[in-house]
């Protein structure tokens, strides 16, 4: 009697096997990469509008963040400044820069000879008001999810300093997206804000670090100083889901 | 007491019922009762699992080709080229503006997040409505963004078939033709009646020009000024301004002052039913007393003490036999007057000594009580009830009669002016008037002879269709104007929040263009203003929103020989039989009188005494429904008597059911040569003769959110009166289906809302604790049973249970609540109003889901008022005709030991820290276990994307249209928008009470830097910097409340109003026995009766209504069933 199976059919069980284990490999890679938390777009770094540095501006120049991003004490937003505030330097550092190209267009608008009036030719839709122009299509980096209440205002006036969330942006050329801002992220802080308590002068003082005795690592110094301030502010961060979720 | 367990569920015909169905125990209404979701709300709509697999198994498919759609998109952030001053992106700003309207300006603070009006409040700087605000402006902010508004000026071309197609011209273009137009002379302007100072001063340029005004409005406040005035031999016309902060007897002659058929809601809700807060039995002396003389049931009839039901027609009748009575108890000497009042009134022997007690309890209190009649009714009964409060030494006291310019000439004149070729040019502004008075005027005719019509209206309605022109109305929210409230006593503005957001004009805008002056209305505000300013900042005063003026009151008028010279025999009304009915007109809850109708939040908020919801039906008396059901058999408005009998059994033949919904029969109302034809509703408390018919549905020229909503009742209207007798009806033997919501969640047989009487709760202020199941089987509270309030609420003990509830007090937790929230609602202050209801709507972008999905059982409100009727003993059978009404909000308890918490299987629903029931949407997957296990069906089920897809494509799903974007402006950012297939509810605005912890903790940690001068670190902040002061959190339906029965604050706290109403003896638990343990509860209703009345009752019905069925051993005729 013939055989039934031809010869390859010897293999195919092997074969079977290798591609369901390479099947579930590429499922469970996936899965761990794509739908959980850690899958947070840590390292993204669109490509910007207009190339400010940060590490330049905030670092190097020692511009405090608050200065352009005027909100954050107040606002559940740290708000991305106008072409205002960065022409309230650049008019006249770098005036001419091409590279500041679009900001000059965001900020002078209808106003095409730059003499701050407004004038007939200039009036091009005839509103008799002075519009601004285009605004900078700047690229979010961070982004918490819609149904994320995150409030600026009480972290960063409780001592709470941005480079929690954003790293070290006073290093950074072009920004990226640092921490992953994940739930469990939140929570790691919210259930042990020691580790993140500081005094408040030193809240946009990105390169600060607690200081204890040179023996203790800074670490336990910062916990420490943080426990202090914990106590002494009544800092107890909430938990439960309506702290974040409306 | 162990009796009562043995025969939990004895029909005895007595018990305290919810709706006529209720009352029926029809098969519909038990199913409804046994559900918790009406049949078919959980079943998918004509498609079978085997289809519904196969969909299922392509969807599978095509995600796998959508994985790239896991990616975030890239999103931008668009900031401003150069950032407007004080304008902090993410914090609202407030204006003071106000919503003008025909019942006067009503000063508002809206908020706006980036240039984006979203919420309506009141504007508390003008005190008599003390920062309320009623349903209508709750709901006008939705107008603003309404895809159906007239999004431009349009030009009207008529095709062949006769049908109008409206083609967008720019409104520049239509200014210049109207400004042609009005040069050529013989033009008039239509307009509805308005309260606007601005309007009043262009008026005034116009008629210099030649330019003739006319004024129509269907819901008629000012006629009866005006004839009051007149019959006065004043040159004004005369306001009736209540000012009940001081009446302590009110008696109403079919006057609705608490609710939308009057003018004065809000100040006189807050004036009246303040006179109604008994905190301590030492107030229940001094609470105020409501008698109501109506036809209709109108709100201000459900909060009266003693209802007596009189025809509209009837009541100059009653309001004679009143004065008589007044004046022969007064022992006034003037005769003749007592004896020509005689000639006119007539009644009934009940009717008299009801009238004779209530007079001599009106005469008890001298100068603090108060005679107010209707608007709707004829001059004649104005002036009896004027000399009445000025007998009563009223006037100056509990009412003031104000002088206002008497109202403009009427629309019959304006139609036969056109008919003579005196007017060839006509604009008209505003308003809906070619709708409302096409029962008696032919416009058809008139147009043809009209050589040029502009229609200045916020949409393109009934009253365009004869403009050659529609110029496009800016919203109140784009315009700038300045108006009076109703009571004349302030000066508000109306200050834009928003630049138009289509090319649309101000009224103010265009009658300047038409005087020739052509300013923009911002510049005839700021100039108007100055007049009145001496000087006054203009900018102080938009920002406070409010400028104090004084009316001219009048006093000394004497009414005596006008009285004389009423002829009876004109006046008289014949009797009423049922082939001689009465209909009254009245203004729809949901549409006024048309301006609402396509505004979804007012459509599906229920109308608070029928509960109709997208519909307005025919109301008629239960008697004349016995009487129509003989005369026709098989019509099927009512239970059949064989239903009620004394065993509960439910006759198989009952009236007419459609999947649980009685299907109402459609009869043609005729009077005269005019008819209708409309669905009937049988309501309880209507006056035996009395159909009541309202307007506003059954538009024809509408949006898409008003068609087919309702009957158009606006064929029968006359210039003369809304109440029109001589009325016949006949079925048509047809039948529709209204979308009412009174059936669902219906809460019966149990002690709900607790009532007592004064008497009763001087003498035991603890009543409502002993009433209810708890009384016997109370919370289990254990060993912690005598705990405060305070202590309980904190803690959470678990009576004797094993199990430990989680410890929230500082000492034991690291995850400790600052504050325990909680809630009370004053039964005692609750009037009705559902402004509350839409308030919410607003606040938490709670989606509208259309009547088909209403009838499923689908609406999605987060409050609702229940409306529960009681009446005195009757036999099983007869609807009762005399009700006492008790309304209840219920939203979201927050139970401390939440029943829906405990069955979510992935803890979607958790209680927060400080004692919030939280829901986490994002975590929910729709098992809606919670929903079954909530003893107060408070949760709601998004069973379709309503926010995306429009409501008449739900089924189709993705394959559907989306929504209009342009609703998409009105939500809240603070509130997360659901999506489809999750649950939600009542979250005490959460989003509140972050938003104000975070700002307390802000300004904390603030001044700790300043005060210290360094970095704060070494300064202590304690409990009492971080806790949020009591009264700085209000919830949307709190702050909405004009007689702040909604009271929210901190529990924990011993000395914050809500606790103090907590102790209050009063204060009981809604089904508390469950030991779910709210943190809302309710104060027991106290109702004020006088026992001299003739239908006196020892205590409120549904109170008795309780005992009878708690105690049925009391009762001799149920004895035979134990």
């Amino acid at each position: 009697m013939r055989n039934i199976f031809p010869r390859w059919s010897n293999t195919v069980p092997v074969k079977v096997i290798v591609s369901l284990g390479m099947l579930g490999g590429a499922v469970v890679a996936g899965v761990t990469y794509y739908a959980t938390p850690k899958y947070t777009r840590v390292g993204y770094q669109p490509t910007q509008p207009v190339s400010y540095n940060h590490a330049f501006h905030a670092g190097e120049l020692g511009i405090d963040c608050r200065y352009c991003h005027h909100g954050v004490e107040e606002s559940s937003h740290a708000n991305v400044p106008g072409a205002n505030v960065c022409m309230s330097c650049h008019l006249n550092v770098k005036a001419d820069s091409p590279l500041l190209e679009p900001v000059r267009l965001s900020y002078f608008g209808e106003d095409s000879d730059k003499d701050g009036k407004l004038s007939e030719e200039e009036d091009l839709n005839g509103d008799g008001i002075l519009n601004a122009g285009p605004s900078i299509p700047w690229v979010r980096v961070h982004k918490a999810p819609d149904y994320v209440y995150f409030n600026h205002a009480v972290h960063v006036n409780r001592g709470i300093s941005c480079v929690e969330c954003h790293g070290r942006v006073d290093q950074m050329v072009e920004v990226h997206h640092d921490k992953h801002l994940s739930m469990a992220f939140c929570l790691d802080c919210h259930r042990n804000p020691e580790k993140a308590l500081r005094p408040l002068n030193e809240v946009t003082n990105l390169s600060w670090e607690a200081k204890g005795d040179d023996e203790v690592d800074p670490l336990i110094a910062q916990v420490h100083a943080g426990l202090e301030l914990k106590e002494n502010w009544g800092v107890h961060p909430p938990l439960s889901c309506t702290g974040c979720h409306r | 007491m162990i009796k009562e367990a043995e025969q939990p569920n004895l029909p005895s015909g007595k018990e305290y019922w919810k709706s006529l169905d209720s009352l029926a125990e029809t098969p519909g209404f038990k199913e409804w009762v046994s559900r918790e979701f009406p049949e078919g709300a959980s079943m998918l709509e004509g498609v079978e699992r085997r289809s519904f697999v196969k969909l299922m198994a392509a969807s599978f498919g095509l995600a796998g080709l959508g994985m790239t759609g896991c990616r975030r998109p890239e999103h931008v952030i668009l900031p401003y080229g150069k950032s407007p001053e004080e304008l902090i992106p993410g914090v609202p700003a407030f204006y003071a503006t106000s919503h003008p309207t025909g019942r006067g300006f009503q000063p508002l603070i809206v908020e706006s997040h980036q240039g984006r009006p979203t919420k309506v409040e009141g504007n508390p700087s003008y005190l008599p409505y003390g920062g309320s605000t009623d349903v209508y402006s709750q709901a006008s902010v939705l107008d603003l963004y309404d895809p159906d508004r007239a999004q431009g000026s349009f030009e009207r071309q008529t095709l062949k078939s006769g049908v109008n197609r409206w083609k967008k011209v720019s409104t520049d273009s239509v200014l210049a033709s109207v400004f042609d137009e009005a040069g050529k002379g013989k033009v008039a302007i239509l307009a509805n009646r308005s309260h606007s100072l601005l309007r009043e001063s262009l008026k005034k340029k116009l008629a210099s020009s030649g330019i003739l005004w006319f004024e129509h409005d269907a819901i008629d406040y000012f006629s009866a000024e005006n004839k009051l005035g007149k019959s006065l031999g004043s040159a004004k016309a005369l306001r009736a301004v209540p000012n009940l902060s001081s009446a302590k007897r009110v008696l109403s002659l079919d006057n609705d002052f608490l609710g939308n058929r009057e003018s004065n809601e809000l100040s006189n809700s807050r004036a009246f039913m303040a006179g109604r807060k008994v905190l301590k039995p030492s107030d229940a002396k001094r609470m105020n007393r409501l008698y109501v003389a109506e036809a209709d049931l109108s709100r201000t009839g459900g909060v009266a003490d003693h209802r007596l039901r009189v025809e509209s027609s009837q009541m100059i009748g009653f309001a004679s036999l009143v004065a008589s009575e007044l004046l022969s108890k007064l022992g006034n000497p003037d005769q003749s007057l007592r004896m020509h009042l005689k000639n006119i009134r007539s009644f009934t022997d009940s009717q008299k000594e009801w009238a004779s007690e209530a007079v001599a309890d009106l005469i008890g209190n001298p100068k603090n009580s108060v005679i107010l009649a209707g608007s709707h009714l004829p001059a004649e009964v104005q002036l009896i009830a004027y000399e009445m409060n000025r007998l009563l030494g009223a006037i100056g006291s509990t009412i003031n009669y104000i002088e206002i310019e008497p109202s403009a000439e009427n629309i019959r004149s304006l139609a036969s002016k056109i008919s003579d070729g005196s007017v060839e040019r006509l604009v008209i502004l505003g308003g809906n008037p070619v709708y409302q008075s096409k029962g008696f005027i032919d416009w058809e005719n008139l147009s043809q002879k009209l050589k040029f019509v502009v229609r200045l209206g916020a949409s393109i309605d009934e009253s365009s269709q004869i403009a050659d022109f529609h110029l496009g109305q800016s919203h109140y929210l784009e315009s700038w104007d300045l108006g009076k409230t109703w009571d004349q006593s302030s000066i508000v503005p109306v200050q834009p929040l928003i630049a138009p957001l289509f090319d649309t004009i101000s009224e103010a805008s265009l009658l300047s263009h038409l005087a020739g002056e052509k300013k923009d209305d911002h510049s005839l505000t700021e100039d108007l203003y100055s007049q009145y300013s001496n000087g006054a900042n203009f900018k102080d005063f938009l920002r406070l929103g409010v400028w104090t003026t004084k009316p001219v009151s009048v006093s000394s008028l004497d009414a005596t020989q006008a009285l004389l010279s009423i002829k009876p025999g004109k006046v008289k009304a014949p009797k009423l039989t049922e082939d001689n009915l009465e209909v009254v007109i009245i203004p729809d809850f949901h549409a006024h009188d048309g301006q609402y109708a396509n505004n979804g939040w007012m459509q599906e908020c229920p109308d608070p005494i029928s509960k109709l919801t997208w519909d307005n039906a025919l109301l008629i008396s239960p008697v004349l429904a016995k009487i129509l059901e003989s005369k026709h058999a098989g019509l099927g408005l009512l239970p059949k008597p064989t239903m009620l009998n004394k065993n509960g059994q439910v006759a198989p033949d009952v009236a007419q059911f459609d999947g649980g919904k009685q299907k109402a029969p459609v009869v043609t109302v005729k009077v005269g040569k005019k008819s209708i034809t409309a669905p009937l509703y049988v309501q309880p408390g209507l006056a035996d003769f009395t159909l009541v018919a309202t307007l506003g549905h059954g538009r024809s020229n509408v949006g898409r959110v008003g068609q087919g909503t309702g009957y158009d009742a606006t064929p029968l209207l006359s210039d003369e009166s809304l109440v029109l007798t001589g009325v016949t009806l006949a079925p048509t033997g047809n039948f529709e289906i209204l979308a009412n919501v009174q059936e669902h969640w219906s809460m019966e047989g149990r002690a709900i809302v607790r009532e007592a009487n004064a008497d009763e709760y001087a003498s035991d202020p603890g009543f409502a604790s002993h009433m209810g199941a708890e009384s016997h089987s109370p919370p289990m509270w254990g060993k912690d049973q005598g705990k405060s309030l305070q202590d309980k609420a904190t803690t959470t003990p678990r009576g004797n249970s094993a199990y430990e509830h989680p410890d929230h007090t500082y000492e034991k937790s690291d995850v400790f609540g600052l504050h325990q929230w909680g809630m009370t609602i004053d039964l005692n202050q609750c009037t009705g109003c559902s402004a509350c209801v839409v308030a919410c709507q607003s606040e938490n972008n709670i989606p509208v889901v259309g009547k088909d999905q209403v009838l499923r059982g689908r609406e999605m409100h987060w409050i609702r008022l229940d409306r529960y009727f009681s009446s005195s003993p009757r036999d099983g059978a007869d609807i009762p005709s005399d009700v006492q009404v008790s309304f209840q909000g219920v939203a979201c308890m927050h139970c401390e030991t939440a029943p829906c918490e405990s069955v979510c299987p992935v803890n979607a629903t958790v209680h927060d820290e400080e004692g919030l029931n939280a829901m986490a949407y994002n975590r929910c997957v729709g098992t809606r276990y919670c929903a079954n296990n909530c003893p107060y069906k408070v949760r709601r089920f998004n069973f379709f994307d309503w926010n995306k897809r429009k409501t008449d494509e739900l089924y189709q799903g993705p394959l559907g249209s989306t929504n209009d974007n342009l609703v998409d402006m009105s939500k809240n950012p603070d509130v997360t928008v659901r999506m489809r297939g999750v649950m939600e509810k009542c979250t005490y605005c959460t989003q509140r009470i972050q938003e104000s912890k975070i700002r307390t903790k802000v300004k904390a940690q603030r001044s700790a830097k300043l005060s210290t001068g360094e970095d704060g670190s070494s300064l202590k902040l304690g409990h009492s910097d971080l806790k949020v002061p009591d009264g700085t959190i209000k919830t949307a339906c709190q702050q909405v409340c004009p007689t702040e029965a909604i009271v929210f604050g901190d529990v924990s706290d011993p000395l914050s109003e809500v606790s103090k109403l907590k102790s209050n003896p009063r204060d009981y638990s809604v089904l508390g026995y469950l030991n779910t343990r709210p943190r809302t509860t309710f104060l027991a209703k106290v109702r004020n009766p006088n026992n001299r009345m003739p239908d006196f009752a020892g205590s409120p019905h549904s109170s008795r209504e309780y005992h009878d069925k708690a105690h049925p051993s009391h009762h001799g005729d149920l004895d035979s069933a134990h």
